[in-house]
């Protein structure tokens, strides 16, 4: 006999595929339209004869739009799925390890540490290279001093690290602060400003191969331990009884979000928001289980994050900050969540 | 005997709340845990369950000494039952139920056929299945704590430790909740239950150990053990054990505090 329990619960596996067939099919979209739109708009046709222009075929074309293709809008592309998928899984991750829907990639500091990194960086009249690098490096120490601290703080794990994390972040800003204090403004203090904004226009081949690698592998990892993720979403007790690690868990979880928020802010700057909305929507479409969760989120990270700079590149005769539309695009959305929030 | 409690002592940071408490029970015993707040009852649990380092003394379960399992060993054998929780993220009964089956795979691994047919016939078993794809967030507390008692049930151990499991139910569910665990017991789990009704551990128990002060004041079978002067030393004022018979002829076990008119 078949119960319709069980058939319930084939539809809502049936519909996860779906979605995932959906998301994969909008980030496809995405990207055409992507490749498109800009201060030289480009046909799906030309899109398509540039892209084939590389290999000897494509026939006529105006020498540009090859250019634009493969030098300016093929980085950009890349890099903004690249972050978009990044940021939408750490703050997936953080969300369920710390238990609290409202929390953001950011929250052991790791935005402020790249920041302060990139401003000395910047200060001391760097490459650009050696500012990514030192914005990386910034994130990750920012983490890991947020880490230690918690260790030794006489709270429960996760309210330590909280903790923590806002003092860590607090520092590195009255550092970041101080450096723009004391720089040229006619030179640093412009371009740590810009970099703080959050941003695209910088992107390479180069600068998204040197992310590349730390993102993938804190998507790996959270990937592979996403159903996990659920049980850190318990008491710790709870989740220990039930035969979890849980301590070993979370130090796993908070490495590879680490890596990927690291990577995804020294490669776009400080774009806020995407990390805390898209894994609501991701919820919305494929419910809790991060089993489902963390694949939506990051496929629809990256195509949300594609749109906003599609929207960044084209609102407006000059170019938004991308950080600044993500912003006006997340306020009015955390507002709406936390009114939902009340009424329930 | 299935668990082995021997005079064990721990507690938080070098203090002792626990101090020398033993108690048995078997494969369908359902032993009763009675005492005011704070006499240790959670900290026993806590012990059992590995979450707090044992001092002194030892806990078997299965003849297994508890404090040199890894999780996920001690996971197989002793399941955890919460009092009923709302977890902040809209699992449905499924997911919540299947993560009982976290110790049955490493942590790279994700629940397949076999864990969702495990979480299905737990529900099935307690009659909760129409529930399996309901929001769990959504549920009655007696609801919730049916599917952690099925969570419990997927995770195959043979031990289930309830703290307070009535403590945020109402009445009706309280009652209906003890049917279930003697259910439990029937079909031999062995069940560790806390509790703060002072008649439970005769209308359910078998077994009764009496805490105060984190030492024990008497263990032993229920009937025996609960008498005017053990609940009197528990809770430190008169108590009358009265012996009643219902509407049906059933011999009947209450409680009373009394006082001097």
């Amino acid at each position: 006999m078949e119960f319709f329990y069980r058939e319930e619960e084939r539809r809502a596996r049936r519909r996860y595929r779906l979605v995932l067939l959906a998301l994969l099919a909008a980030l496809g979209g995405a990207v055409l339209l992507s490749f498109g739109i800009g201060y030289y708009p480009l046909t799906p046709g030309q899109v398509f004869r540039a892209f084939l222009s590389r290999f000897g075929y494509g026939g006529e074309l105006q020498p540009q739009a090859a250019t634009i293709f493969w030098r300016i809008r093929l980085p950009r592309i890349l890099s903004a799925v690249c972050i978009g998928a990044s940021l939408a899984a750490a703050g997936a991750a953080y969300q369920g390890m710390f238990r609290n829907p409202l929390v953001s990639p950011d929250i052991l500091g790791v935005s402020s540490g790249a920041g302060l990194g990139a401003a000395l960086a910047i200060f001391s009249g760097a490459p650009g290279w050696l500012i990514q690098l030192a914005a990386f490096a910034g994130g990750i120490a920012a983490v890991a001093l947020t880490y230690l601290v918690s260790r030794r703080a006489a709270y429960t794990q996760t309210l330590s690290l909280v903790l923590a994390g806002s003092m860590v972040m607090a520092l590195c800003n009255a550092g970041v602060t101080m450096i723009k204090y004391v720089s040229d403004p006619n030179g640093a203090l412009q371009q740590i400003t810009f970099w703080l904004m959050g941003s695209l226009t910088r992107a390479s081949l180069d600068s998204l191969a040197r992310s590349a690698v730390p993102m993938g592998v804190g998507l790996a990892v959270l990937l592979a331990l996403r159903w996990r993720l659920n049980l850190l979403t318990l008491e710790e007790e709870e989740a220990g009884s039930l035969g979890v690690n849980v301590r070993r868990c979370r130090l796993l979880v908070i490495f590879s979000a680490t890596l990927l928020s690291a990577a995804a802010v020294c490669l776009g700057g400080l774009i806020g928001w995407v990390g805390l909305m898209v894994p609501h929507m991701a919820r919305a479409l494929v419910g809790a289980d991060y089993r489902r969760l963390l694949p939506a989120s990051a496929l629809l990270g990256a195509v949300y994050l594609l749109l906003m700079d599609g929207l960044a590149r084209s609102l407006l005769s000059l170019e938004l900050p991308l950080g600044v539309v993500t912003s006006i695009a997340g306020a009015p959305f955390f507002i709406c969540l936390i009114c939902k929030r009340r009424g329930r | 005997m299935l668990l082995e409690i021997q005079d064990i002592y721990g507690g938080y940071g070098g203090r002792d709340v626990v101090r020398g408490v033993s108690c048995q029970a078997d494969a369908g015993d359902i032993l009763c845990l009675l005492g005011p707040n704070g006499c240790g009852k959670t900290t026993l649990f806590r012990l059992v369950l590995g979450a707090l380092p044992i001092r002194r003394g030892s806990v078997r379960i299965d003849g297994r000494e508890v404090s040199s399992l890894p999780p996920r060993a001690l996971a197989n054998l002793a399941a955890y039952i919460p009092q009923s929780h709302r977890p902040v993220f809209a699992y449905t009964v499924l997911e919540v139920v299947t993560m009982g089956r976290a110790s049955h795979f490493s942590a790279f691994e994700a629940p397949g056929t076999v864990d969702r047919d495990a979480a299905f016939a737990a529900l099935e078993k307690l009659h909760a299945a129409h529930l399996a794809n309901r929001n769990y967030a959504a549920l009655s507390g007696g609801q919730r704590q049916l599917v952690l008692i099925a969570r419990a049930i997927c995770q195959n151990a043979g031990v289930f430790l309830m703290d307070e499991p009535a403590a945020s139910l109402d009445y009706a569910n309280h009652q209906l909740l003890m049917d279930v665990v003697r259910e439990l017991a029937g079909q031999g789990y062995c069940v560790l239950l806390s509790t703060h009704g002072p008649e439970d551990p005769v209308s359910v128990a078998d077994k009764a150990l009496l805490l105060r002060e984190g030492q024990a004041v008497a263990f032993g079978k229920a009937k025996e053990v609960i008498t005017p002067q053990a609940l009197e030393a528990v809770y430190g004022m008169e108590m009358d054990v009265l012996t009643v018979h219902d509407r049906y002829g059933a011999e009947r076990t209450i409680c009373l505090p009394v006082k001097k008119p």
